[in-house]
């Protein structure tokens, strides 16, 4: 691949991502609307799209303020973090054969070590806004946060253990007779419950539930600061929804009809309406309740998943 | 390719010495993540991706996040800020920082002089880590497992606590208790 | 730079998206900065709580069951990265390999059964031990 090349795929790759964040808006909108029988923004553009740019516009025009009591330089750094580890995390995926930003042979590890760097962000958002309600948020989603991150990675291990490497591209291309979710489900529904919990996204959305903490981490932040949160919880739910698709459901293959992005964007975007989905069905549980479970049933039964899978694969080989 | 080297390396002991000089613990604990991503980096440049990503994934991404979490709790800010400017004197850093700068351009005189041997960078498959691991050192794993159990035990030791404050059915009950055995010891007290 | 290889991928595209990724942070926050309103009034400094004046200091002491989460989730990380060592050479591994990591697996397993017992992993209040208490004291009353 020539040097241009490079550089127009890390620059598309960024436009596209930004859009899709920006998109997702409107589409979050629009969908919690129909699922909840109301219209949802309507009036700007046809079907409301130009919403995205009203809002846009508006976060940037908000009055951008540092509390005089916060911690500056961490309070300005905290979003920026949010936003860097997740669009940082999109570059070990393949979009399409040969669309990759580097297709680096830890990649699976790259994209575990870029979600723990995430957890700084709420952390030092919601301790540099020296705010009750932000340091119990910050609290809360640190070790929310932390705690499925261990199960985030064991869960995978099932689909390392059949490819032998780390290397997205090697994931999708070991999936071209069966698609992984069929060997691994309960590895799937794993990834997927932490990734929920990753990106704290309702019904695991605890560190900002707004019945009790008002918006928790990020309730002293206004502006593109804020938006910066929101935009980074967008690329979040994008980036596990990629993630499954590439992991469990052979990322670019399918159907020679249709080119291999299509068939990638395709699948994403059925994991990003399920993850609306969640949104508009499930109560949220509580903090308490949110911990046990990974500790108590998630955590044995990815070990469990982890020894069986070792055990089958070793004797189906015989 | 040494220009990555040298630049983390720079990066390192810059962002090392900020970690030192900070008054504020969550400034330095800042510093110290970029530190080790700046050795991440290193390591990358060496040829050593797994390594890499082990340090970000484990120093910068949990052990920080530990202290961080404990500074929090423990929420050292003003005062602790105050107690370190007064540790941080001047008398107290100059010898020690002049003499290390000597030694610092000593080593800086030496690489300068020495023949300019390229880098051997061989990289390191990672599969060739995992099966040295599980076969020639199992028994350290083994070790390790232990030590790390030693390390969970003592965590939930230090970290459990007696809850103080019960649920008031529970509460009733507990006095009930105390009433009663209250009253039988009077009893016996009695007989 | 395109000699750069660590092991088969080019690595500048991952420094070059790196770049554009913080040229594009740092110019979304210098443009808010330059866009956004900047006023001053009676309680524009004010932490927000609720709407009422703020009580006490937001720099609270929490309890070390936090503490606790943290510790747990670097050993577990650390186990965690051990387990996905040898993930990855499986199959060259065998099953030495796989009864190493049974043992490894085990020492975890019974550290988290011994955390269960003792009640490190309970992070509310105890709804099945209130629930008793609950039930005794309805029977007391009726009796």
């Amino acid at each position: 691949m020539t040097v241009m090349q490079h550089v127009w795929i890390v620059l598309g790759v960024l436009f596209v991502l930004l859009n899709i964040g920006a998109g997702l808006i409107w589409v979050e909108r629009r969908m919690l609307a129909l699922w909840q029988d109301r219209l949802g923004p309507n009036r700007a553009g046809p079907l409301g799209i130009l919403i995205v740019l009203a809002d846009t516009l508006k976060l940037f025009f908000k009055e951008d303020w540092v509390p005089p009591f916060a911690d500056k330089w961490v309070f300005i750094i905290a979003p920026a973090i949010v936003v860097a580890s997740v669009l940082m995390s999109f570059v070990v995926i393949p979009f399409a054969p040969g669309i990759v930003v580097a297709d680096l042979n830890v990649g699976l590890l790259f994209f575990l070590a870029m979600s723990s760097i995430g957890v700084y962000s709420i952390v030092l958002g919601g301790w540099a806004s020296n705010n009750k309600y932000a340091l119990l948020g910050a609290l809360r989603g640190a070790s929310q946060m932390i705690a499925y991150e261990v199960f985030m990675g064991l869960s995978l291990m099932g689909v390392v253990m059949m490819t032998g490497s780390f290397k997205l591209t090697d994931i999708v291309e070991a999936q071209r007779d069966m698609w992984f979710f069929i060997k691994q489900p309960i590895g799937l529904v794993i990834f997927f419950i932490a990734g929920i919990a990753e990106t704290h996204r309702l019904p695991f959305d605890i560190p900002e539930a707004e019945s009790e903490l008002i918006a928790g981490y990020h309730a002293e932040y206004s502006g593109m600061k804020f938006g910066m949160f929101f935009i980074g919880e967008y690329l979040g739910i994008t980036l596990i929804s990629a993630m499954t698709a590439t992991i469990f459901f052979g990322g670019w293959l399918g159907p020679e009809f249709l080119p291999g992005w299509v068939w990638f964007f395709t699948k994403t975007f059925a994991f990003i309406l399920f993850f609306i989905l969640l949104r508009a069905s499930l109560p949220r549980p509580r903090y308490d309740q949110l911990m046990e479970y990974g500790w108590k049933i998630l955590l044995p039964l990815v070990l469990a998943n982890v020894m069986i899978t070792g055990a089958v694969l070793l004797w189906l080989k015989g | 390719m040494p220009l990555l080297f040298y630049t983390s390396s720079v990066i390192a002991i810059l962002a090392t010495i900020m970690v030192i000089t900070r008054y504020h613990p969550i400034h330095a604990l800042l510093y110290l993540v970029v530190s080790f991503l700046a050795v991440a980096m290193i390591f990358l440049s060496l040829g050593a991706p797994f390594v890499a990503v082990l340090e970000v994934i484990l120093y910068a991404g949990a052990i920080i996040v530990l202290l961080i979490f404990v500074v929090m709790m423990l929420n050292l800010g003003t005062d602790t800020a105050t107690q370190e400017k007064q540790w941080l004197q001047p008398k107290v850093w100059i010898g020690p920082s002049l003499l290390a700068l000597v030694l610092l351009s000593e080593m800086v005189i030496l690489l300068m002089q020495g023949d300019n041997a390229d880098m051997q960078v061989t990289p390191v498959e990672i599969k060739q880590v995992s099966i040295s691991l599980y076969k020639e050192y199992i028994i350290a794993l083994e070790l390790a497992g232990f030590l790390l159990m030693a390390g969970i035990v003592g965590a939930a030791h230090i970290g459990k606590h007696k809850k103080k404050h019960l649920h008031r059915f529970l509460q009733e009950e507990n006095l009930d208790a105390e009433n009663k055995k209250m009253k039988q010891v009077e009893e016996t007290v009695n007989n | 730079m395109p000699g750069s290889d660590v092991n088969n991928s080019v690595l500048w595209p991952l420094l070059l998206y790196a770049a554009v990724v913080a040229f594009l942070i740092i110019a979304i926050l210098a443009l808010s900065y330059i866009l956004g309103q900047h006023h001053q009034d009676k309680a524009t400094d004010q932490p927000y709580e609720g709407g009422i004046e703020q009580t006490g200091s937001a720099r609270l002491r929490f309890s070390a069951q936090f503490y606790l989460v943290a510790m747990l989730f670097v050993i577990f990380d650390v186990e965690a990265v051990f387990i996905m060592l040898w993930a990855l050479g499986f199959y060259e591994l065998g099953w030495a390999g796989y009864i190493g990591v049974s043992v490894f697996i085990v020492q975890l397993v019974v550290v988290l059964i011994y955390e269960w017992g003792i009640g490190a992993l309970d992070f509310g209040p105890d709804e099945k031990k209130i629930m008793r208490a609950y039930r005794r004291k309805i029977k007391n009353q009726s009796v």
